[in-house]
């Protein structure tokens, strides 16, 4: 399967695959000029996190070899894809229960600010499984790379 | 290799989607009451009418066909381990290699008054409990759920959103006892109040009053107080389903016994899911699906992520979590932090987390739920509690995965 | 392997430019947008604040606000008017230099090459003075005293500079500007660390800065420059890498301050000095322009033709013209000098000069420019460039020799236009009338790399608005990129649409007019006011617009200001960084019409900018019921 490797330590913390994530999930059309940063609708399935040493830990799916999120998902929307290796999420079979939330030891899927559905990283399936967050990143602290599944 | 899983909910499902996995070939057949396959712990989104029966389904989609598995609707009425069948109320005997008991628990109902006969009064277990309540919702108006635990607080929503005068009595001076202080529980009891619920707390139901066609109309509590009612949802626990199991050898206390690898006492017969009585919730009982389907197939796996202290309620736009211990031990250190939208509490035992409860804002928890069963030190981090993450403990594997990092600790996972 | 820097660059308009720079050995920034491809959302959008020590603050939805409180809008226009400050302050200095150099040669009774220039200003400016050099003087002390007046103090000269009914709305909206340099400093005072946070007034401010910036910055600059270096003749000239002609010592000259060059390029055709460069084995010295003040050269080429090598390119064909190995020299004094030139002038053993610290490069010698000593430091420098020259001379060049053309229009002007047109507008309002030109679009600023890359949206857009009949007046770096793709020769009608084209080909003349520097924008405002007199109308109600499709700098933001001070639409093939606030987005693209007349157009698409500005003429014209 395919994962995005992170090397911590060449993130700046710029955020710039969080603005990227936004920009490639958000429901309008638009280019980044026009992306409402202050729309709570408009949200980040990834983030990057400074450390006590003021380096940053990039924090995003890993899309698990043994997801705990799916294993936790009593709604059936969360599966482990037997193809790609991708855990992917069904919205329209959601039931927003958020044991998944509970269950990533991550901390990488997050309750929508709507409560209706989860935030969680679907490899820019519309882009053709190439993340934005990748291509967005300005000190190639994320890339995208084959790992067995 | 022929495998034969009684019931088709959690643990039944992950094991049969787990055996196909390990063996193209193996027979598998599925037994189980129910009509259709359903997550027990949406039947609340059902009565609400918020999902019909095809939107409680949580296979994928052709899941039976896709995976080869036989599907009997019946019941098991008993299990012959002589003769490694299983006997079906139709009479039939379903030979097996290999078991799996999964079929669950169901609703305790009280042996007070007529509880246990009048046709109005259901539990919150199947999907024929919740269209039973749902055909009654369409005329009745007063609405009485015994018990303020999850699923009552669960079937008390649903009956709102049907816009039911709904009364719920619970033995506990207040409500959601087991899931939450008494700080966060309030916050749910106000916003259920101000959409009309009436709560009769600390008190016992006494007797039943039946009127004409045998239901129940009304209840009397221990304080003398009178409730009416149309139709009462009974959500006082629930016991794991093994009545079929009286004339077997396999040993049950309250729930089937198992060894670290799910086996019970007779060869080739395991047992998973809430029959164990080892957790009543989701995950834990996929698994021990999923651990038991393993070790069905040979792979020896033990159970091990048997941390069970959790749950999650998300109601009026108010989401909380609770882990570990809720009580707090007099050696525990307990620390809030408290605004507008969020509550925060964490209670800690010589520098390792035990109970965490989040309301309002419950990003993160699974770090929480990590440190708490794996019992990580983390007294070494200086930083205000709330804010550790796991980028204190960021670690990555040369295939990506995360794996977290703790100086000199040993984890079960 | 090819010796190649690197095989990423770029696109130009100008395709033979793009492949000599894809081709060569050394880095140049047509190599680095590549690698600069990932832009950092929240500097897009204008809502990153440095302005403290809590910060960098930046605005998601989990963080709708500052530390501080500040809030997108407040965030988006204290950056915004730090831009428009920074780009008022760097004309302010070219035309305080520029006033400076005039008094400085008045005083000292040098040459004064404009004498109508000199007569028309100072009558504009109501000075009257017997003695030509005092009037000069004079002149030059006025727009000195304005510029030093304090910022509550309107400036005098203002009302006289100004359209009537301009001066009128911007005293309506109270954005008359107080002394330019005090205007400067109290936008940078506002904008600090919890000052003000009021968007509106912080715009107020921009457009104050604007008037300044346009009035001082870029007309004043060029009428005063117009009476110590000559006004703008009509003549054709040749452009492009071909203007560089390796048996002469080469100096490439960048930056904005023409009047700094006055001595130089005279003594540097004077005998004993061409002496110097015979001796060293050159035929003698050239200037070679770059940049704006390579373009203000150009402009007045007709002076200049001895010393004067013609015009190779703008501000990103600056590396290209050190790549040919044949320039000895770059003599700097503003921008557009990139730091990327450094490098290459190192690699090519090229002698870089500052004349003004302003623009001191890293490896530049610093000779700043001193008129009491211009002599001594004149030959100071010649000597170093000549002992340059025979040091690093005789390695390989790598010559263009067919790049460009040699029948570019040059030497347009307010003046030397209506000159042409016979001493007045009434041929131009009636071809205008007629709809044989439908109207007129300045294509003004910069060259950016992002926009499409070098030149591309200003040239599609250029040739988009002439196919459509809108004569197209240029100035400013865009005018290199233009007058490079052949543009602005009269073969060009070809490229117009049958209105404009017959009218091209009448007069012979192309139909991109290249009135030179980014300081000429001045010059078509001129244009503008004279033609609006003409119709007894106001500046929004003409059918004109502006486009900055490739802005680049701080600078242009602030021509941008001045354009909107005027009530022109004014478009941009890339936002300014203010889209993260909606107040600042809504303010300039729309609600500023019920302000000044002006408005902001934001595409980066020339077909659908041409239409945009297309229907704006249109609407313009049926105002005027033509």
């Amino acid at each position: 399967m395919r994962r995005i490797i992170i090397d911590y330590k060449k993130c700046d913390g710029c955020i710039n695959c969080t603005i990227a994530c936004m920009q490639a999930h958000r429901e309008d059309e638009g280019t980044i000029y026009d992306l409402d940063l202050t729309d709570p609708a408009n949200e980040s399935r990834n983030k990057s996190v400074r450390a006590e040493d003021g380096t940053y830990r990039p924090l995003f799916c890993r899309h698990c070899k043994e997801p705990e999120c799916v294993m936790t998902c009593m709604s059936g929307a969360l599966r482990k894809d037997a193809e790609n290796g991708l855990v992917t999420y069904d919205e329209t079979r959601c039931a927003a229960c958020f044991m998944c939330v509970m269950h990533c030891p991550y901390g990488t899927i997050k309750p929508a600010n709507s409560l209706q559905k989860i935030i969680k990283c679907d490899f820019c399936a519309a882009d053709g499984y190439e993340p934005n967050c990748v291509k967005a990143c300005p000190k190639k602290a994320i890339h995208v790379e084959e790992v067995e599944a | 290799m022929r495998h034969v899983i009684i019931g088709s909910s959690a643990a039944g499902i992950a094991a049969a989607a787990e055996i196909r996995k390990h063996q193209k070939d193996a027979v598998i057949v599925m037994i189980s009451k129910d009509e259709h396959v359903h997550s027990r712990c949406m039947l609340h989104k059902y009565i609400s009418h918020e999902r019909d029966v095809k939107g409680l389904d949580f296979t994928e989609e052709n899941f039976f066909e896709n995976q080869k598995v036989d599907y009997i609707q019946n019941e098991v009425i008993s299990v012959l381990e002589d003769e490694k069948c299983v006997l079906l109320r139709s009479g039939e005997q379903i030979p097996y290699d290999k078991l799996l008991i999964a079929s669950g628990a169901g609703s305790f109902i009280p042996p007070i008054g007529d509880l246990r006969t009048a046709d109005n009064v259901f539990g919150m277990r199947n999907l024929s409990d919740a269209q039973a309540i749902d055909k009654m919702a369409d005329s009745a108006q007063n609405v009485l759920v015994i018990g303020a635990g999850l699923a009552g607080m669960d079937a008390a929503y649903a009956m709102l959103e049907r816009g039911k005068k709904v009364t719920v009595l619970e033995m506990s001076h207040r409500i959601l006892p087991v899931q939450l202080d008494a700080h966060s529980a309030e916050v749910y009891q106000r916003k259920f109040e101000s959409k009309g619920t009436i709560f009769y707390l600390g008190r016992r139901l006494e007797k039943t009053i039946s009127g004409t066609g045998g239901q129940i109309c009304r209840v009397v509590l221990d304080t003398g107080e009178n409730i009416d009612c149309d139709v009462i949802i009974v959500a006082a626990g629930v016991r794991p389903t093994i009545d079929f199991l009286d004339k077997s050898k396999v040993e049950a206390g309250r729930g089937i016994l198992v060894d670290a690898c799910l086996q019970t006492n007779i060869r080739d017969i395991y047992a998973a899911g809430d029959v164990t009585g080892l957790s009543g919730i989701w995950p834990n009982a996929v698994k021990q699906g999923t651990v038991a389907a393993r070790n069905m197939c040979g792979i020896a796996e033990k159970y091990t992520d048997t941390f069970n202290e959790k749950n999650m309620m998300n109601f009026f736009g108010i989401v909380t979590l609770y882990l570990g211990q809720i009580c707090t031990r007099k050696d525990e250190v307990v620390l809030t932090e408290e605004d507008r939208n969020v509550y925060r509490r964490v209670s800690i035992r010589e520098g390792k987390v035990t109970g965490v409860l989040l309301q309002g804002d419950i990003s993160n928890a699974g770090v929480w739920q990590y440190l708490i069963k794996n019992e990580i030190d983390i007294s070494h981090i200086k930083k205000n509690i709330f804010q550790i993450s796991y980028a204190d403990f960021f670690s990555v594997k040369a295939d990506g995965e995360y794996r977290w990092k703790c100086e000199g600790q040993n984890f079960k996972f | 392997m090819r010796e190649y820097y690197g095989c990423r660059t770029c696109k130009s308009a100008d395709k033979q430019l793009e492949e000599y720079i894809r081709a060569l050995p050394m880095e140049t920034s047509h190599h680095r947008v590549d690698s600069q491809d990932t832009k950092c959302g929240f500097g897009l959008q204008g809502v990153c604040c440095r302005l403290c020590s809590n910060g960098p603050c930046r605005i998601t939805p989990e963080a709708p606000k500052g530390i501080c409180g500040a809030d997108a809008d407040t965030i988006v226009t204290r950056n915004f008017l730090r831009a428009v400050a920074a780009g008022s302050g760097c004309y302010i200095h070219v035309v305080e230099n520029t006033a400076k150099n005039v008094r400085d040669i008045a005083r000292s009774k040098g040459e004064i090459k404009g004498v109508d220039a000199l007569n028309r200003l100072a009558e504009m400016l109501d000075i009257t003075e017997e003695d030509m050099y005092l009037r000069a003087e004079k002149v030059a002390q006025a727009v000195l005293d304005d510029l030093h007046r304090p910022e509550y103090e309107t400036m005098k000269l203002l009302r006289k500079m100004s359209y009537g009914p301009r001066y009128e709305t911007w005293k309506r909206l109270g954005i008359l500007p107080g002394g330019a340099k005090a205007e400067v400093f109290k936008g940078v005072v506002k904008t600090s660390t919890n000052l003000n946070s009021d968007p509106m007034d912080m715009l107020k401010d921009c457009l104050k800065l604007g008037i300044s910036t346009g009035i001082y910055g870029l007309v004043l600059t060029n009428l005063l420059n117009d009476i110590v270096l000559g006004e703008p003749k009509l003549r054709v000239a040749p452009v492009g890498l071909r203007v560089i002609d390796p048996s002469y010592i080469n100096i490439m000259i960048t930056g904005h301050q023409h009047s700094m060059f006055t001595y130089l390029q005279k003594r540097l055709i004077e005998p004993d000095i061409v002496e110097k460069a015979k001796k060293a084995g050159a035929k003698g010295f050239k200037l070679v322009g770059c940049t704006c003040v390579g373009q203000d050269l150009q402009l007045r080429g007709a002076h200049y033709e001895e010393i004067f090598a013609g015009h190779a390119g703008n501000n990103y064909t600056s590396e290209a013209v050190l790549a040919t190995g044949a320039i000895d020299a770059v003599i700097s004094e503003f921008n557009c000098t990139l730091p990327g030139i450094e490098p290459i002038c190192d690699k090519l053993q090229i002698k870089q000069i500052c004349v003004d610290s302003v623009a001191k490069k890293a490896n530049a010698e610093l000779k700043e420019f001193d008129f009491e000593n211009r002599e001594r430091v004149t030959e100071e420098i010649i000597d170093s460039i000549v002992e340059t020259y025979m040091k690093r001379r005789g390695g390989r060049l790598n010559l263009l020799m067919d790049h460009g053309n040699d029948d570019t229009l040059t030497g347009v002007s307010e003046g030397s236009l209506k000159e042409f047109l016979g001493g007045d507008w009434k041929a131009l309002i009636r071809l205008i009338i007629s709809g044989k030109i439908k109207g007129v679009a300045g294509i003004v600023g910069c060259s950016n790399l992002t926009a499409g890359g070098h030149d591309v949206l200003t040239v599609e857009l250029t040739k988009e608005l002439i196919s459509r009949d809108i004569l197209v007046l240029s100035a400013g770096c865009s005018s290199g990129g233009l007058e490079n793709c052949g543009l602005m020769t009269k073969e060009a009608a070809k490229y117009a649409g049958p209105g404009l084209r017959e009218v091209c080909e009448q007069l012979g003349i192309p139909p991109v007019l290249n009135f030179g520097p980014c300081l000429a924008i001045g010059r078509l405002e001129l244009v503008a006011i004279e033609l609006a007199e003409a119709l007894g109308i106001d500046l929004p109600q003409l059918p004109l617009v502006l486009s900055a499709a490739q802005w680049l700098e701080e600078q242009a933001i602030a021509d941008g200001c001045y354009g909107l001070a005027l009530g022109l639409p004014l478009h941009l093939g890339l936002p300014p960084f203010v889209t993260g606030s909606p107040k600042a987005a809504k303010t300039l693209t729309q609600d500023m019409k019920h302000l000044t007349g002006g408005h902001v157009i934001i595409n980066d698409d020339a077909k659908e900018s041409a239409e945009i500005l297309e229907k704006i003429i249109q609407e313009k014209r049926s105002g005027l019921q033509i």
